[in-house]
């Protein structure tokens, strides 16, 4: 069962490609709005907490998973929630480069221009995914009115090309449009993150499309 | 208020379609012995055809009509020239048709045959219409328009708010909606259309020892035939009337004077800057114009005030029986010009001297022709801390 | 475990992942929310003049100067920042502690705490319980709504406007009078000249150059200043600059720039500088005044036939009334001009045809009445108020008064007043016998000393208990004076709600944040030309409101809707924003028949302009002078009055009668306090921005930083000593606080003095340069907020105006942990 919303014509998906789809969406999901009730219980269901267990058994994740799985065990109370949500208003919503705005332009270079530099904020890498966006026949919903170069986007992007495209383009798509600012932004929200959660959500994040990269190349070879 | 008219002529659509009454014989021939016999139908001087075909109208008022919501609507329904224009009742139907034969005449003659020629006339012409609608409360509008069948609801609550007041008075339509199927004519910068369009054009038949207000700037004159100025009596001004001779009416103006040049500007108490009139030098001067009382220094500024009372003559319209409309037109432009870039300050924030000041040092942000400037800065001082003692 | 086998050991857990929230939706042209609309130039405006834009994907891409400016600001550079900056205010947002608090929220966490988004419904929700509480509570005096400023431009979505009006649909709240920028100067001028002349149109440029021999700018900076008017600025008077730049350098007028420092007027005209210590311009005056009487080069006929009291203001020049005879010499040691230069000043100003073109940081200062005051008494002196390139003009620098005005009739504006009859949620008008408008600059003090009674211009004015404030578009942590007090007061307001759509200092200091989009993300349409009215802009939509900004228009519609049935509609009267702008515009046309051409509605904003072609040239006052009687000033006497019965009537101390010479507080060159902070702080209007609009647009405040910080402008001597060079970050200190700013040393800047320019955003850090203590009271400053040290008094008791240039300060090379800048990040902690 898919979970990318946006396909209306699955090809034949293979039950690998469809994991790694629904865990981009995951990631994708987390980053693009605050934790409410309804996702917290979807998070910490007996399924979820299956899910958990089996993600934190690649010694890779585990750390982060034990620190997420933790932290959503602490979320009782609706302060608890207020409080993360306000952790990620800090984090993602009004901040600029010295806290950990979720946009890559912010940490791309940019190319100088005749007038000066250009303004960051859809900016050329908004551009850019619009138009990756557009070949897919795909946009940022009208619910979501953030740049396209959100990491919520592109990870959202990544998921659709795991059921949709092959392997090669997966792989460079991730490797021009993500490892190549990922860690920098993984840096600042394990600096500046007043909580656990989105520190750890940011570094298991990296930890997954890194090794997800690798197996795409390991496949590729 | 003119956004009111705006959103009156966005929303009215004629209730229903208007039936011309019979055309009488009479009307007919009456058109024929004026027109000299250039149509012969029998419905021909009351239709549309008729009036554009002669009436120098077609390029001008014609043209105008087409473009507002009296032509083109989205029920179909249009008004035609004799709607408005001709009564539909017999007897003044008959008198209109008189009437008309100046515009005959304008064209005969050539005196409204080009646009330039029409917009110069285009007030006096105006005016005479206007003065026929307020004769009979705009009973031309209310053959299509009643208030009894207004649809309340689909107005906004404003203009239900004024509507409802004219209607309590069956208010002559077009006291507020001027210029709704013609170019509203130029009445000159110093004119206020606006305003008077609110207060009206003063009352007919003056009485002799009572005491009226100028909705304008007016002119005076030295006597009730000559058009040699004598000085302007300032808008919002109470005048007594001493003598009414045709269209001239001799005033009293009450007032105090700075003793100083020739006293030519009357004010509207001792030591206030509130402006009643100003004379010129020969008016200021002539025997019998000024009688003069009782002098005292004004302590806020040391000079000596004198307490004068000016005769003199000047038109007999724009006098009003009431000074209220003015100040609520006052209030209501105050409010709206001056709060475009900040909070308007109350009018008891300064006293009567501050607010020629304060008001002066603004006006080149706002829009007021010069009676509304006038009026509004007399508004002001007239309800300043000087006579309201509740601010702060 | 291997890759694959880690995989597949998912496929049985991972459904559970949350179902149908994808970021991403089919691709659909209609909902394509901005990115397919229809790319090219479109035409708009702002106060940094008119422009057009380039909407290329849906972003916009170019902005060039409008066809007819002739000499745009380079600040058009600034436009894309502006819009998309990450200092963008993207959702509504609510500081946490008063979301689980209400009022009662720890109010000392203000500053540098934490917000969550919560959606408009709510955000408006809980801005109307807070009004809904303060009304019951306090009634209209716990609530201010009127500190208001400067505003984005559009006549229909003026956010001012739209924030009274719908405020006042729920209820009443304290206002205020004045301004920041004229103060002292709106208040004692009409007591002389009988305007408030700083805001009224002023001989035509044209006839100056024409008819004057001598121009004084009399610390007035017009070439910086002009940049940017009330309306879309047209920039015209730099064409009549240009021309004046020509006649200094033929000789055939001398322009004489009095000012502490080199301007940038000077530097561009190639002027004369009289160099004078910051403050004293009325011993100066005094002095030249005394000289003219000396000397006899006084106008007795002007005097006698124009004014008033100059034989009560005499014995006090001469040194009769207090024993002090105004004499140059005595001057000299005051202002630090020569003797023999006052002397020979005197005789330029009497020797032809003067202007003096007065700028109004003279009057934001202790005592700031008088400068103006005395100016006016020379200008009445030398006899030439009346005459074409004679006289005194307050307001040249300002919006382009002395280009003619078209005459054509402007349109009207959205109105900020509730309309005839229009009922409010709670009417009481019971201030508990509080002053319902205070002068603007004393809202502090009115929040710390509430039921305190003071003096202001001849009335009595009782602070109200202030518990609420209410900012649209409006940035008091810019504006206001003395940060640290600031704090003090922002910990007695119980709840503070800021429309905004950058995170302002303002805003971070709110609780309530509500995002409007910018001027560029709206229709409207603007006045070309402040007092030239040059014709109408159309101000068109390039793009829709980014994130979840909304037009104030739109937020105030929906505030309206909360406060009862049919309250949104009399809120917009039934019309939406198109409907608005065809009316504004159709009524203009309507005021302008016969006069001034205008097209249809639709005509004009395909064209995206109006014009009403130029005006005519005008003196100022010269009705007055041809028949005073007939034409008097404003004054109570009508005449220019040297002295005012009226002021002397309400026997302040601190303003006489008549132009009086009084110490400062503070005041540097040997006056009071020079001794503990020697260097006076210029806190200017500045030269890259609008007040603080613009600071935000980064790759354009990246222009003029230096490290990223507000420049200091430094002189080299006193830098030398304070072993400072160029490029150095500067801490600036005194009493009131500490800042830092980053070091431009300059020979323009004489000893004494430093330049930092007011409108630099707030950035407040620990004490020590750590992340933590931004909130607190003596925070360091990381970007240079001059704000941050100056002094919070009155002007006077007659204007009680904001007295920022009576400040003193001392500064050293900053050796602490530099701090990153943290103003223009959102409420949030920073990483150093």
């Amino acid at each position: 069962m898919s979970t990318d919303a946006v396909n209306t014509e699955p090809v034949e998906v293979n039950p690998v490609n469809q994991v790694r789809s629904t865990i981009y969406q995951l990631l994708s999901s987390l980053f693009a709005k605050e934790i409410d009730h309804k996702t917290l219980h979807d998070l910490t269901s007996e399924q979820a907490q299956n899910f958990w267990a089996q993600l934190g058994s690649e010694s890779a994740f585990k750390a982060d998973v034990n620190i997420l799985v933790a932290e959503l065990a602490t979320l009782n109370t609706d302060k608890a929630l207020l409080e993360l949500a306000a952790d990620y208003c800090g984090l993602f919503l009004v901040g600029t480069k010295f806290s950990a705005s979720p946009y890559a332009g912010l940490y791309l270079d940019n190319k100088p221009t005749e007038n000066g530099d250009e303004p960051l904020l859809f900016g050329e890498q908004h551009q850019q995914m619009t138009q990756f966006l557009k070949q897919s026949q795909l946009q940022v919903q009208s619910e979501f009115p953030e740049p396209a170069d959100h990491l919520a986007v592109i990870l959202a992007y990544v998921a659709h090309l795991c059921i949709h495209s092959d392997e090669a383009v997966q792989l460079s798509f991730i490797e021009a449009n993500l490892t190549n600012w990922l860690s920098r932004f993984v840096d600042k929200v394990t600096e500046v993150d007043n909580g656990n959660f989105y520190q750890a959500l940011a570094r298991l994040t990296l930890s997954w499309v890194k090794s997800d990269a690798e197996w795409l190349a390991s496949e590729l070879n | 208020m003119r956004w009111l008219l705006n959103i009156w002529r966005t929303l009215t659509k004629p209730a229903k379609y208007l039936t011309l009454g019979t055309i009488s014989l009479s009307a007919f021939l009456m058109g024929i012995i004026f027109w000299g016999g250039f149509h012969t139908a029998l419905e021909a001087t009351n239709t549309e055809e008729f009036c554009i075909s002669c009436h120098g109208m077609e390029s001008m008022p014609y043209q105008e009509l087409k473009k507002t919501v009296h032509f083109s609507n989205s029920s179909g329904v249009r008004a035609t020239c004799p709607d408005c224009h001709v009564p539909h009742a017999f007897g003044p139907k008959m008198a209109r048709k008189l009437e008309a034969s100046h515009d005959v005449y304008g064209w005969l003659f050539n005196t409204i045959n080009t646009p330039e020629k029409y917009n110069a006339k285009r007030l006096e012409m105006a005016s005479r219409e206007w003065k026929r609608f307020d004769q009979n409360k705009s009973l031309a509008c209310k053959n299509c328009h009643q208030y009894e069948s207004m649809k309340w609801d689909s107005m906004s609550k404003l203009a239900q708010k004024q509507m409802k007041r004219a209607a309590e008075t069956d208010q002559s339509c077009i006291d507020c909606h001027k210029g709704i199927a013609h170019t509203l004519p130029d009445m000159g910068t110093a004119r206020a259309p606006e305003l008077i369009a609110e207060v009206g054009r003063g009352v007919s038949g003056l009485q002799v020892g009572q005491t009226y207000f100028s909705a304008l700037t007016k002119p005076l004159f030295f006597n009730d035939k000559t058009d040699v100025e004598a000085g302007t009596l300032n808008i919002a001004t109470k005048v007594k009337i001493l003598e009414v001779k045709g269209n001239r009416a001799k005033i009293g103006i009450d007032g105090w004077r700075k003793k100083i040049g020739a006293g030519r500007v009357i004010y509207y108490d001792f030591g206030l800057n509130i402006l009643s009139a100003q004379l010129t030098k020969d008016a200021a001067l002539e025997e019998g114009v000024i009688k003069t009382f009782e002098e005292k220094e004004d302590p806020m500024t040391g000079l000596i005030w004198q307490r004068v009372e000016a005769d003199i003559w000047t038109d007999s319209d724009y006098l009003l029986s009431d000074l209220q409309p003015l100040w609520d037109y006052a209030q209501s432009t105050y409010d709206t010009s001056c709060s475009v870039c900040h909070t308007q300050p109350a009018p008891a924030h300064f006293d009567a001297n501050t607010w020629p000041g304060m008001f002066q040092g603004m006006i080149s942000f706002v829009n007021m022709d010069q009676d509304t400037q006038a009026l509004v800065q007399k508004y002001l001082q007239e309800h300043s801390s000087t006579f309201d003692k509740s601010a702060h | 475990m291997n890759r694959r086998d880690f995989l597949k050991g998912l496929v049985g857990t991972s459904y559970v992942v949350l179902s149908g929230s994808s970021v991403l939706a089919p691709l659909n042209a209609l909902a394509a929310s901005g990115a397919d609309a229809s790319d090219g130039w479109l035409t708009t405006g702002s106060h940094m003049g008119a422009f057009k834009m380039k909407r290329k994907n849906g972003v916009i891409s170019e902005v060039i100067p409008f066809d007819t400016d002739m000499y745009p600001t380079d600040m058009i550079n600034g436009i894309k920042g502006l819009v998309y900056n990450e200092s963008r205010i993207r959702y509504p947002m609510v500081r946490l502690d008063f979301l689980l608090k209400g009022h009662q929220s720890d109010t000392k966490q203000r500053g540098d705490f934490r917000f969550v988004r919560v959606t408009w419904d709510k955000a408006l929700g809980l801005f109307k319980d807070s009004l809904d509480l303060i009304q019951t509570k306090y009634g209209p005096s716990g609530l201010h709504a009127g500190q208001t400023g400067w505003r984005a431009t559009g006549q229909l979505h003026s956010c001012t406007s739209h924030m009274q009006r719908a405020v006042a649909m729920h209820g009443n709240f304290v206002k205020k009078v004045g301004d920041y920028s004229t103060g002292a100067g709106q208040t004692i001028l009409p007591y002389v000249l009988g305007s408030t002349e700083v805001y009224a149109q002023g001989t035509s440029w044209s006839l100056i150059l024409e008819h004057s021999k001598t121009i004084i700018l009399w610390s007035n900076d017009p070439y910086k200043n002009l940049q940017v008017g009330w309306n879309a600025e047209t920039h015209e008077s730099y064409a009549y600059l240009a021309q004046l730049k020509e006649k200094v350098a033929k000789g055939e007028i001398r322009v004489i720039s009095i000012d502490p420092v080199v301007s940038k007027t000077q530097q561009y005209l190639g002027c004369e500088h009289l160099y004078i210590n910051p403050q004293t311009d009325v011993p100066f005056m005094l002095a030249i005044a005394h000289e003219m009487v000396e000397k006899n080069l006084l106008d007795n006929e002007f005097i006698e036939g124009y004014s008033l009291g100059f034989d009560k203001f005499l014995p006090y020049l001469q040194g009769q009334t207090d024993g002090v005879e105004k004499t140059p010499e005595w001057a000299s040691k005051i202002c630090g001009v020569s003797p023999e230069v006052i002397r020979d000043f005197a005789k330029v100003l009497t020797k032809d045809r003067t202007q003096i073109l007065m700028g109004w940081c003279v009057q934001r200062q202790q005592h700031g009445e008088q400068p103006y005051w005395m100016s006016a008494v020379l200008a009445t002196m030398i006899g030439q108020i009346g005459l074409p390139g004679g006289g005194i003009s307050y307001g040249h620098h300002y919006s382009g008064i002395g280009v003619p005005s078209s005459g054509a009739a402007a349109p009207g504006a959205f109105p900020r007043n509730l309309d005839d009859g229009q009922k409010q949620l709670f009417d009481s008008t019971d201030f508990n016998g509080a002053s319902s408008v205070i002068p603007v600059a004393r809202w502090i003090d009115s929040i710390l000393e509430p039921g305190k009674t003071i003096d202001a211009n001849g009335s009595k004015i009782t602070y109200p208990d202030i518990k609420m404030m209410v900012f649209s578009g409006n940035n008091p942590w810019n504006h206001h004076q003395d940060r640290n007090r600031m704090k003090e007061a922002f910990f007695k307001l119980e709840c503070i709600v800021s429309i905004d759509m950058n995170w302002t200092a303002a805003c971070r200091f709110s609780d309530i944040v509500l995002p409007a989009c910018t001027t560029f993300e709206r229709n409207d349409i603007d006045i070309y030309g402040s007092y030239a009215n040059r014709g109408l802009l159309a101000m068109q939509k390039m793009v829709e409101p980014l994130f979840e900004s909304l037009s104030d228009f739109e937020i105030f519609t929906r505030f309206a809707a909360l406060l009862g049935e049919g309250k949104a509609q009399e809120y917009t009267r039934g019309m939406n924003e198109h409907q608005w702008l065809e009316m504004l515009y159709n009524d203009c046309k309507a005021s302008n028949e016969g006069k001034f051409e205008m097209p249809s509605f639709e005509e004009f904003w395909k064209a995206g302009y109006v014009y009403f072609g130029e005006g005519k040239p005008w003196v100022r006052h010269q009705a007055f002078r041809d028949d005073p009687e007939i034409n008097p000033l404003g004054t109570p006497s009508g005449l220019i009055e040297i002295f005012s019965r009226k002021i002397a009537h309400y026997e302040y101390d601190d303003c006489p009668g008549h132009p009086t010479w009084m110490e400062k507080v503070e005041r540097s060159h040997g006056g009071p306090g020079s001794k503990k902070h020697p260097i006076w702080l210029q806190s200017c209007h500045p030269d890259k921005r609008l007040h603080s609009q613009m600071c935000e647009s980064t790759e354009f405040r990246e222009t003029y930083t230096v490290k990223g910080r507000e420049p200091v402008y430094l002189n080299p001597e006193d830098a030398k000593k304070r072993g400072i060079k160029s490029g150095d970050i500067v801490r600036v200190f005194n009493d009131r606080g500490q800042l830092l700013a980053g070091a431009v040393v300059s020979d323009k800047f004489p000893q004494g003095i430093i330049r930092i320019q007011e409108g630099a955003w707030y950035g407040p850090v620990g004490k020590d340069g750590s992340k933590e203590g931004g909130a607190e009271i003596g925070a360091l400053d990381s970007y240079g907020d001059p704000n941050t040290l100056t002094l919070d008094i009155g002007t006077s008791k007659l204007a009680q105006a904001c007295s920022a240039y009576t400040c003193l300060v001392d500064y050293e090379k900053y050796q602490g942990k530099v701090p990153a800048v943290s103003s223009f990040s959102g409420p949030i902690e920073i990483a150093l």
